[in-house]
């Protein structure tokens, strides 16, 4: 590794979120003589692989900026994020910044579910010159953002709207719940743990905030006008639902839509972002891995750490939980429309919404 | 004191503990001569002793296999010259031939002991006891002929890391690609001449091991080899998935 250990602006941590993603991306490189791996081969090897650079980045802002990075896989099993194998993934989130570190990347974007390490225990990474971010406040931004203009272009009025939030105690939904309280009609806030709920609802309603809470997403389902996913949607089911309500899939993997079986409902993939002035890969794995309704594409954590490396401010900008504050959200989302960084157009998996 | 004598091991058990032993043996005495081809590679006389002195550790890696085989009487079938030990040996000697010592280095000290930390790390927990215990030494002996090479072959990527990387590459194919077949879940290349039924890897969860797990643990280790020596992450994740599999 020595031989890369040029400086870097960025490095993104990363992992896949299926195994046809994996199944794309190791056989992209293999050669075209070489027989194409099944999934059943590649899963018997590729969560035993360590950490480790896989491509370089390279992003240009529309201010002609350029920025170089790399992307770093953790090679974490798609099929056990839950928290039953925690010890492993987290383990291997830490030898991927070490990974980072060791490159002399500047700033570090945990990416999906590698965010939680940094969200629980920042001084794990305090040892290292590199920076970590989680990308959560330009997530939730992109999230919140997006969700006013789909809104707007559909004429719903937010401030009349119930809104349910999905995973309402995580660090992106707790921060949707920051910009959307003074906003929203009433706010329906949904999480798996009871305690964390009541204690988040008790303190909006001493704020003056309209808000119901439930355990079970069917109980606030019928009432919801406007609902934010930012929980792993596996084995979501939105059956219940009220007619054309309006759904931001943030979640990871973003699969709600299989849980659907109303089609009028509009459902997008929220917290993405888009760079006008293009990103390349070197080798360019983008058709394995990154296939999206428009071009550009990239996750909102990815894009926070290329922001900030863009603005040369190397700081763990998004990290713990609970911090994201409205005015950083606004800092980070305006400083990306300053590099022509700006939220993606609406798609899901049927492609891009029809304006 | 009474003593008492352990009971028999079941056949199962039996067949696949044999044919580890003898894959164990086979492979020692591949590097053995491995290291003493090495040692005709190399002009200072003392990294031409210690070549030998490694060729003589892995005659005492041998050794303590086929002693412990004897003593419980496992069926040895030692066969240097199966499609895989034998084509490993044989893109040895390519290179020896050649005096190429950093080529000879790459595949004895990191692809074929990568392969043999892992693998006797992995058995020796799986085994425990006595067979246990020599299966886990021998693998801490053969880390340290894995980390003599490291900063050697560091310090040769340093002076033209382009040409080292073709260079390690071109090994990679020949000799990892070999590898690649004989662990891979069914033999790539037929039976390996050394197992004395039917391949073995169908049969190790007898002894508490699986094939895909063997391979990945061994990979996992080739990995961090190429990581230790300074091969970009970008070319390992590469060669590795170039494997056969």
């Amino acid at each position: 590794m020595d031989s890369a250990a040029a400086s870097l602006d960025f490095a993104v941590i990363g992992h896949q979120d299926s195994w046809q993603n994996i199944e794309r991306f190791v056989n992209s490189m293999r050669n075209a003589q070489q027989e194409k791996l099944s999934i059943e081969k590649i899963k018997a090897s590729f969560s035993f692989i360590p950490p480790r650079d896989v491509f370089k980045v390279k992003v240009t802002s529309t201010s002609g900026a350029e920025i170089n990075g790399v992307y770093i896989e953790t090679f974490i099993d798609p099929d056990k994020l839950d928290a039953s194998f925690a010890r492993v993934n987290i383990g291997k989130v830490m030898q991927a910044a070490a990974w980072a570190s060791k490159m002399s990347a500047g700033i570090v974007a945990l990416g999906g579910f590698t965010s939680i390490v940094l969200e629980g225990n920042l001084d794990s990474f305090a040892r290292y010159a590199t920076k970590f971010t989680t990308g959560n406040t330009l997530t939730a931004a992109y999230i919140v953002k997006a969700l006013e203009k789909a809104a707007q272009n559909r004429s719903i009025d937010i401030g009349k709207s119930k809104v349910l939030i999905i995973g309402a105690t995580g660090d992106i939904g707790a921060a949707c719940i920051q910009y959307l309280k003074s906003k929203a009609g009433k706010l329906l806030l949904c999480a798996r743990n009871l305690q964390r709920l009541e204690k988040l609802a008790a303190a909006l309603l001493q704020e003056q905030t309209t808000v119901q809470y439930a355990v079970s997403a069917n109980e606030l389902l019928p009432e919801a006008d406007i609902i934010i996913c930012v929980a792993s949607s596996t084995g979501i089911q939105l059956t219940n639902c009220k007619k054309d309500v309006l759904i931001c899939d943030a979640g990871y993997p973003k699969n709600l839509e299989d849980g659907i079986a109303d089609s009028s409902v509009q459902l997008f993939h929220g917290g993405m972002g888009q760079v006008s002035g293009g990103y390349d890969f070197s080798p360019d794995y983008s058709k394995s891995i990154y296939h999206y309704a428009s071009p550009y594409v990239i996750h909102g954590c990815i894009l926070e750490a290329m922001i900030l490396a863009f603005e040369k401010r190397v700081e763990n900008y998004s990290s713990g939980k609970g911090n994201i504050t409205v005015d950083k959200m606004e800092e980070i989302y305006s400083l990306g429309i300053k590099h022509g960084i700006n939220p993606a157009p609406f798609y899901n998996a049927n492609g891009l919404w029809q304006q | 004191m009474e003593t008492l004598e352990s009971p028999p091991m079941p056949i199962e058990v039996f067949n696949v503990l044999s044919d580890v032993f003898s894959q164990a043996v086979t492979g020692e005495l591949i590097g053995m001569s491995n290291f003493a081809s090495l040692a005709e590679t190399i002009d200072d006389p003392h990294e031409k002793m210690e070549a030998v002195e490694h060729a003589n550790s892995e005659r005492l890696h041998a050794e303590g296999f086929l002693h412990y085989a004897k003593k419980t009487k496992l069926r040895m079938n030692i066969n240097v010259h199966g499609p895989y030990w034998g084509n490993v040996r044989k893109q040895f000697l390519s290179y020896a031939a050649q005096k190429d010592f950093i080529a000879c280095l790459i595949i004895q000290e990191v692809m074929l002991e990568s392969f043999a930390v892992s693998m006797y790390t992995d058995v020796g927990n799986a085994l425990g006891g006595e067979a246990g215990e020599l299966f886990l030494n021998i693998a801490e002996e053969e880390k340290e002929h894995l980390a003599h090479s490291s900063g050697f072959l560091r310090d040769a990527l340093k002076k033209d890391p382009a040409a080292f990387i073709s260079r390690f590459e071109e090994l990679h194919i020949n000799c990892m690609t070999i590898l690649g077949e004989f662990t891979a879940t069914t033999d790539l290349k037929g039976h390996c001449g050394v197992c004395n039924g039917e391949c073995m890897k169908e049969s190790l969860h007898h002894i508490g091991l699986d094939v895909s797990t063997m391979r990945g643990n061994a990979l996992a280790l080739y990995a961090q080899a190429l990581d230790n020596i300074g091969i970009p992450g970008e070319k390992s994740i590469v060669w590795i998935a170039q494997l056969p599999a």
